[in-house]
């Protein structure tokens, strides 16, 4: 009976988290497009609904009655196994994430009994691995999708996109090392709770401890996510499109829900390692504000990535793969090298204690 | 009713035998490779099963150090590979059973 | 609730290697295979082994298969055919080794008492990070440090592998002090260029031909 208890409440936080990421993903779509006309001088689309409101919805309506074309030799099974992949993978690792802290309900839960929710769908010792290792499996999707089109600029543009994905992921787990080293642990709760400072901002890990680790992350989630100005793979004046040459409809309905997905989970995770998650002032009296400084964080990093969009141009291939290997990744080795030393000497601890007695201050 | 270890002993020695029987089977050098990937994990299986029954911490070190040696194993035995379809324009073991180019 | 989720993963192990060995295409087989790594990794969660669960996703399905997958990719492989059936003589010696085998089995899963080692009931924490970065940095650090520079010679060898030049062919006739090379066993592109020319060593070859393999030499694009 407990076990049918705990089920029941996973997946009615499945439904939720769901809910919610599909309806921000939807109108990061919108908001891309309306940004981006800002930035280059024009109005984005502003027709369907007050301000183009309902915009999602009449695209997803197209995606809906498009004629879905299927080219004649490609491999049916891994054409049809490629979008799934890419948008399973995206997915899965929105149950790690902590929305907020636990929240009191004033009535009692029919079911569970208790008035107490937790705002993460799952707690796993391991979630910061867990994100490492979804993410890594989001790769096939690509190179299927590139291989089954049977298309030759499709299978260059899967085989690039993945090379680059791979690249970028080393760099990606290396950045998020010195976080590990300085939260002692690869649970994303206890992350959060040792971000909680003064006010619920001072204790982020961004400015005082882990200002480089950040940049390497955030970089390295650029690439890792085939955006500007990392998205020569895909991009629409190269390769014709890249993998999702050949898909259409729904198909390429997913491929394009993934990329946005994905790039939501990405900025999830930087907020909740750098940005502090869901602390914020006043969070401890009102619990509910959590979610919205989590969302706003969120909200933040997407806006950051559309910006990027309208301002930067794009790497060239090599370019993107030597500033990979050659630059990035041995700036996080430095960072875990001199994070570690710096933890193991007890400077920092020092230099907190010395404040601390002679002015008063921190703690 | 809970997993006994012989359930998983049995599951990790199907595992095996299917590698094994694969690595006899195929032609193909690349499907051949896989077949030993396959039984290096039945091997891993049975180390985590001991070390979870056993509450000892060692087999799941020995876990990590085999998963190394088989990503080093990849990535040194798919170079040869490439190297030898380079040379010979096929990838059958029957056809690179001499010593001879 | 254990025993289901063990029987689940265990069939989704057994079911995709079956797979694997019986696909003829090496992509699905490769696919295959990948349905086995994440179940196994699903066992190892239910083993109370998370930190190997994760490790097993990331370095075998998240690293290994897609090197594996590349490699299939562009080297373009192509399906087996089918093989004649040999041997036929040894099909029924096959089926009555095969059935002692399954009396054998069926003998010690029915009759001969198992071992009482206790399942995983209560929480151990053998499988947590800690005791795993524990174990590795003191009492294991030897083997620790010796899997590190394997990894840098399996480096060193996959770069050295990737060179092209330098490989002699077996079709060089050899005279003593001096060995013939065709252009196109230095170069393989160059397919109908059959010049030969007089050389003590392969360098000295690449350079009268013109045919150079460093790295900056080599700009194909």
């Amino acid at each position: 009976m407990e076990d049918l208890k705990h089920l029941v409440l996973l997946m009615v936080g499945i439904l939720v988290a769901f809910t919610v990421v599909m309806t921000m993903v939807a109108y990061t779509v919108l908001a891309e497009r309306r940004i981006l006309g800002f930035i280059q001088g024009r109005l984005g689309p502003n027709r369907v609904g007050p301000g183009g409101f309902l915009q999602p919805i009449a695209d997803l309506l197209k995606f809906i009655f498009k004629e879905d074309i299927v080219p004649d030799k490609s491999t049916r099974f891994i054409y049809f196994l490629a979008p799934t992949i890419v948008t399973t993978a995206a997915l899965m690792s929105i149950i790690v994430y902590p929305f907020g802290p636990d929240v009191h309900l004033p009535f009692t839960l029919p079911l569970i009994g208790g008035n107490t929710i937790p705002l993460v769908i799952a707690k796993f010792d391991v979630g910061l691995l867990y994100v490492l290792g979804v993410t890594s499996v989001g790769v096939y999707g690509i190179a299927l999708a590139g291989w089954s089109s049977n298309n030759k600029y499709s299978l260059m543009g899967g085989l690039r996109s993945s090379a680059q994905m791979i690249s970028y992921e080393l760099a990606l787990g290396l950045g998020l090392i010195g976080v590990i080293l300085q939260s002692g642990t690869l649970n994303l709760q206890s992350i959060v709770e040792q971000q909680s400072g003064h006010l619920g901002i001072t204790g982020w890990n961004l400015i005082w401890v882990q200002p480089v680790g950040f940049i390497v992350y955030l970089i390295a989630a650029i690439a890792e996510t085939n955006r500007v100005p990392f998205d020569l793979p895909e991009a629409e004046t190269e390769l014709v499109a890249g993998f999702h040459t050949e898909y259409s409809a729904m198909k390429f309905a997913l491929f394009f829900l993934a990329e946005y997905v994905n790039m939501f989970t990405v900025s999830m995770l930087a907020t909740t390692l750098f940005l502090g998650g869901w602390n914020g002032p006043f969070v401890h009296q009102v619990p509910w504000l959590g979610i919205f400084y989590f969302l706003g964080k969120v909200v933040f990093f997407l806006f950051f990535y559309i910006w990027l969009r309208g301002t930067l141009p794009r790497f060239r291939f090599d370019q993107l793969m030597s500033f990979g290997w050659k630059f990035l990744v041995p700036l996080a080795i430095i960072n875990i090298v001199v994070t570690a030393t710096v933890q193991w000497s007890g400077v920092f601890d020092w230099g907190a204690k010395f404040l601390k007695t002679s002015t008063g201050w921190g703690g | 009713m809970v997993p006994q270890l012989s359930w998983y002993l049995a599951l990790s020695a199907v595992l095996f035998t299917t590698g094994v029987v694969g690595v006899m089977i195929k032609r193909n050098v690349i499907s051949m490779f896989m077949c030993i990937e396959l039984m290096l994990n039945a091997v891993n299986l049975t180390f985590v099963a001991f070390s979870s029954f056993f509450r000892d911490v060692t087999g799941q070190l020995f876990v990590f150090i085999v998963m190394t040696v088989a990503a080093a194993e990849a990535a040194v035995g798919l170079g040869i590979i490439i190297s030898i379809f380079r040379n010979r324009e096929s990838l059958d073991v029957d056809d690179a059973s001499t010593l001879k180019l | 609730m254990l025993a289901l989720l063990f029987i689940l993963f265990a069939g989704m192990a057994v079911g995709c290697a079956l797979s694997m060995v019986a696909q003829r295409n090496p992509l699905y087989s490769a696919i295959s295979l990948i349905g086995v790594f994440i179940s196994l990794a699903c066992l190892y969660v239910t083993l109370a082994a998370p930190f190997i669960a994760a490790v097993q996703v990331i370095v075998y399905a998240g690293a290994i298969m897609v090197l594996v997958v590349f490699v299939i990719m562009l080297l373009n492989v192509e399906e087996e055919e089918r093989q004649p059936v040999r041997l036929r003589t040894l099909v029924p010696i096959a089926v009555a080794l095969a059935a002692v085998f399954f009396a054998e089995t069926a003998f010690i899963i029915f009759f001969v008492q198992t071992s009482p080692a206790t399942p995983t009931g209560s929480v151990s924490d053998v499988g947590l990070t800690s005791s795993i970065g524990t174990g590795l940095f003191t009492t294991y650090l030897l083997p620790f440090e010796i899997t590190s520079i394997l990894l840098l010679m399996a480096v060193v060898g996959a770069m050295t592998l990737a060179r092209r030049g330098g490989l002699i062919g077996a079709n060089v006739g050899v005279v003593p002090g001096y060995q013939s090379f065709a252009r196109e066993v230095l170069d393989p592109m160059a397919t109908t260029d059959l010049t030969q020319v007089e050389a003590r060593t392969s360098r000295e070859a690449e350079e009268l031909l013109g045919v150079s393999d460093s790295p900056h030499g080599h700009d194909e694009g």
